[in-house]
């Protein structure tokens, strides 16, 4: 797919925005709402990704070796618990992806979620930038198109 | 005559959006098999950063059963050879799409320019 960048960049060609006709920048802008629309996309799914590590690690701070045989209550469903012991609170599973569970003591569990929410908010803000940086071309490609028009009308 | 370029640019350009389709799926498929290859390198890493004898689940319906450190490595190793051999050849696809789309697109506009021609002409007779 063909990529619209305001910085000049190898394999790509400048273009002089105020040479492209009506219907070129109309498909420009069109092409630029998408790329916007999946970036905000991405950005809730991260947003959503985050909140989830974040939760987690926060809940890993309530278990400590004290915990142990404390009662809690399990959910067999949406809607139904069950009352349980904890047994062993010195080590968690967890989920690293594509169905494998990992099991790691406390101290390495809350360092995966510290780096994991670490690496979600990088790419959330790379998305940022880019996002910041195809919204100023937008822009510019909108005031071109206004112009035009107006002196269409003219 | 007018009526036989017509017909020629219609199957041309059902031609055009069956192959456009084809390759937007293509492309489809081949963002899954990113994400899927990300995915599975990110467990990798994860599973090199256990120790020797660090315990593995494997997610089978509602239960985890316990893995091997080592096979779980390879199984991942394995899965994601496999997929990087399914990107290469989604790749070339759309290579070949791409290339067929553009042959399609100089066809349609030679056609649509004779059709323009044969247009004027007749209007010329009439």
């Amino acid at each position: 797919m063909a990529q619209i960048s305001s910085v000049e960049q190898p394999n790509m060609k400048q273009i002089d925005l105020t040479t492209l006709s009506v219907p070129q920048l109309t498909a420009l802008k069109q092409q630029l709402d998408q790329e916007l629309n999946l970036f905000q996309e991405s950005l809730t799914s991260l947003k959503m990704a985050q909140g989830k590590f974040q939760n987690s690690g926060e809940t890993l701070e309530k278990i400590n070796p004290e915990s142990e045989g404390k009662e809690i209550l399990v959910p067999l469903t949406g809607s139904m618990y069950v009352p349980g012991k904890l047994m062993d609170t010195q080590k968690v599973i967890i989920d690293i992806g594509t169905r494998y569970y990992a099991e790691k003591d406390l101290d390495t569990a809350k360092d995966y979620f510290q780096r994991k929410t670490k690496f979600v908010t990088e790419q959330m803000e790379k998305i940022q930038i880019l996002g910041l940086e195809k919204s100023r071309i937008r822009d510019t490609i909108v005031e071109i198109l206004e112009l035009k028009l107006k002196q269409k009308q003219n | 005559m007018s009526e036989d370029i017509q017909r020629k640019l219609q199957t041309e350009l059902d031609g055009f959006k069956n192959n456009q389709k084809e390759l937007q799926k293509a492309i489809a498929t081949r963002q899954q098999l990113d994400g899927q290859l990300n995915e599975n390198e990110i467990v990798k890493k994860e599973l090199d950063l256990l120790p020797a004898d660090g315990k593995v689940y494997k997610s089978v319906g509602p239960v985890l059963i316990k893995t091997d450190l080592v096979e779980a490595k390879q199984n991942v190793g394995k899965r994601m050879d496999f997929i990087n051999k399914e990107v290469k050849r989604v790749d070339e696809q759309i290579i070949s799409l791409e290339k067929r789309q553009d042959s399609h697109r100089e066809t349609l506009q030679k056609l649509q320019h004779q059709f323009e021609q044969a247009q004027v002409k007749a209007a010329i007779h009439a």
